[in-house]
């Protein structure tokens, strides 16, 4: 039995059922990138509020991957319009040329969107306590005894228990004794630290004797002797006791509880639950002899002391004793961790510069105090170049205004206060500040600065930041500022719907012979449905590229 | 459907056509928010350049929507659809606008 209306339309609306299906979906799909523009809009507009703005990333994405996209995107939406039209025609080789066309440029999309957000995954974002804006990339840790200034081979890295290299910003803390959750402990985290107290030829073992009652109301027995090594097993199983003390003194209570009310509603049979509630309380007799031990915390020492390193994430640095996500506790003392900018390609004084003036203070005074500037004579020199860079761009919008009946206009925040990497490349190659973009190579304009390349001319200084000056770091992803979280939510999903799109007309063209030798027609109407879809696709990305990347 | 093979022929040009406009408005696009010759008033990237940039990608989408998409000839139930879904896309962006003018939020917390 043929189902109606795929082929023929319906004679009350004229459309077949896959046309109003489809524009069904595409409305709500209306809806729900309208839902994340309009997002977009409060959240761009809300950043230049005066009172609670902050620092958006305009104009911060490199155009040209964008641009190229939307060139693939529209070529793309031609050639599957091509591809319908074949099929109405019965060309199937033609057909079969153009969708296949059209899902090769999804795929070269997807991929320039791939390395577009790699890159964003690896720039380093630091803010400083007194709210410089510091962007580059960290250094690796380098085994001992290198040279930290010559050029590096891949053996002169260290590698994790992964194999891959570490980045500078790590937590060292000269551990003397560790006290582990016994049940939140992470496995992984304590392997680490065994490895790396072995490097150091340090033993971590129990601190004290672990005495238990291992039954109800027996008496205390030592299940593992003071000097026992540290090990994941070893935590695992005295887990399993703890949680077994933990529960049969759960129900033990819960027993006792139940007993203290039934004594009390014989006691006040009048009164209500909650107005003797006061009056029940477990009677200490009532558990004697029926308890076991609980073990929520084992402590060990941790002989001699070892440099352990951690992810600024995973652990709450103290002075004298950090803690860990799991509810490790350790004690020791808090060694020097820096962050290390092995290239700094960016400084941006905007957030410093508005505290400044929310404090009606003089943002340029506030800024030449910033530690940054104080203490880097490479990223000094690179400000007071911007600077003078700045006041011959005032002087030339004054002559412009003044001469040439132009509108006036001065340097706006962000010329002001921030210089980026494109400024770091001009000053480097002794160019001035209006010919920046041409300093930039085609490779660079997707891949960002080629850090290597650019080496030899010291472009981008390195900078070692204490940790004590380390307010905020991120990579630039969603915690670093709401223009990334959108701008990832919103191209993340609008890649999901090219995926999808692809996978469809990838379905027509490889699998479509047998439909189109069948009913050509149906087929004619399946692509024709799967190509709105695809244009669809194409109209969001129309407005998302001059919104995120050119706005 | 209702093209047919001769208007589907005739139409091969037209598309070529769009295609193109669209290729020469994503360079427009691109030259009005970039090139300092372009910029509307000489006041740097500001709302003038920003509104000219949307008003480009809507002519755009409008010739991907009314020619590639078919929605220049296309039946009265399709442009129902389509403008409840703008119907209530304005009513999410007002609620965002309402939103934003009377927050309920802790005065406190900003401090």
């Amino acid at each position: 039995m043929e189902i109606p209306f795929v082929v023929t339309p319906r004679k009350d609306t004229g459309l077949t059922n896959s046309k109003i299906a489809i524009w069904l979906f595409l409305a709500s799909e209306v809806m729900l990138f309208g839902g994340f523009f309009s997002a977009y809009v409060y959240l761009r507009v809300g950043s230049s509020d005066p009172v609670g703005g902050y620092p958006w990333p305009e104009r911060a994405l490199p155009i040209l991957p964008g641009l190229i996209n939307t060139f693939i995107l529209i070529a793309s939406s031609v050639t599957v319009v091509f591809a319908w039209a074949a099929l109405k025609l019965r060309q199937w080789g033609k057909f079969q040329a153009f969708m296949g066309f059209t899902v090769l440029c999804a795929f070269v999309f997807l991929g320039l969107k791939g390395i577009e957000y790699n890159v964003k995954f690896h720039h380093q974002a630091l803010r400083t306590v007194d709210g410089a804006v510091i962007e580059g990339h960290l250094g690796y840790e380098k085994k001992e005894g290198v040279d930290a200034h010559a050029e590096a081979k891949e053996e002169d890295y260290v590698l994790n228990h992964h194999g891959k290299k570490i980045e500078e910003n790590r937590i060292n803390v000269e551990a003397t004794g560790l006290t582990f959750n016994t049940v939140r402990f992470h496995k992984d985290w304590v392997e680490e630290i065994l490895t790396e107290a072995g490097h150091h030829h340090s033993k971590i073992t129990l601190a004290s004797d672990l005495k238990l009652a291992l039954k109800p109301g027996a008496a205390e027995e030592t299940v593992l002797p003071a000097g026992t090594e540290l090990s994941t097993e070893v935590l695992a199983k005295v887990a399993d006791l703890h949680l077994k003390a933990r529960a049969n003194n759960a129900d033990v209570r819960t027993e006792a509880l139940r007993k203290a009310w039934d004594v009390a509603h014989e006691t006040y049979p009048s009164k209500r639950d909650w107005q003797i509630a006061e009056k029940v309380a477990i009677d200490p007799k009532a558990l004697e002899g029926k308890l076991m031990t609980e073990a929520p915390n084992l402590a060990f020492k941790v002989d001699p002391p070892a440099k352990l390193t951690f992810a600024p994430r995973d652990v709450k640095a103290g002075q004298a004793q950090s803690s860990l996500r799991d509810g490790t506790a350790i004690d020791g003392v808090l060694l020097e961790s820096p962050m290390v900018f092995h290239a700094v390609d960016a400084l941006d004084f905007r957030h410093l510069a508005m505290k400044a003036i929310n404090k009606g203070l003089d943002p340029m005074a506030e800024v030449e105090k910033s530690w940054v500037l104080a203490n880097s004579p490479e990223l000094r020199e690179i400000w007071e170049w911007h600077k003078g860079e700045i006041a011959k761009l005032e002087e030339r919008l004054k002559q412009d205004y003044e001469m040439k009946g132009k509108s006036k206009r001065e340097p706006t925040f962000t010329e002001r206060y921030r210089v980026e990497w494109k400024d770091f490349a001009a000053k480097a190659e002794g160019k001035p500040r209006t010919e920046r973009e041409g300093v930039i190579k085609l490779k660079e304009q997707f891949m960002g600065p080629n850090y290597d390349d650019r080496a030899a001319a010291h472009t981008f200084p390195e900078l070692s930041v204490p940790r004590d000056q380390v307010a905020f770091d991120s990579k630039f992803t969603p915690a670093w500022n709401p223009f990334y979280a959108i701008y990832f939510t919103i191209t993340g999903l609008h890649g999901l719907h090219v995926i999808g799109g692809a996978l469809v007309l990838g379905y027509y063209l490889f699998r479509g012979k047998k439909m189109y030798l069948s009913n050509p027609e149906w087929l004619a109407n399946r692509v024709e449905v799967g190509g709105l879809f695809w244009h669809f696709v194409d109209l969001v990305w129309i407005f998302l590229f001059p919104l995120l990347y050119l706005m | 459907m209702a093209d047919s093979p001769e208007e589907i022929r005739k139409k091969t040009k037209t598309y070529l056509a769009v295609g193109a406009l669209l290729f020469i408005g994503t360079v427009l696009t691109w030259a009005v928010a970039t090139q300092e010759f372009l910029d509307i008033g000489g006041h740097g990237f500001d709302r003038a350049d920003c509104i000219l940039g949307l008003l480009i990608a809507t002519v755009k989408a409008s010739c991907v929507a009314g020619i590639f998409m078919h929605l220049n000839h296309e039946k009265k139930a399709i442009y129902w659809i389509f403008f409840g879904s703008f119907v209530f896309v304005f009513f999410l962006a007002w609620l965002l606008k309402l939103a934003h003018d009377s927050p309920i939020f802790d005065q406190f917390f900003y401090r």
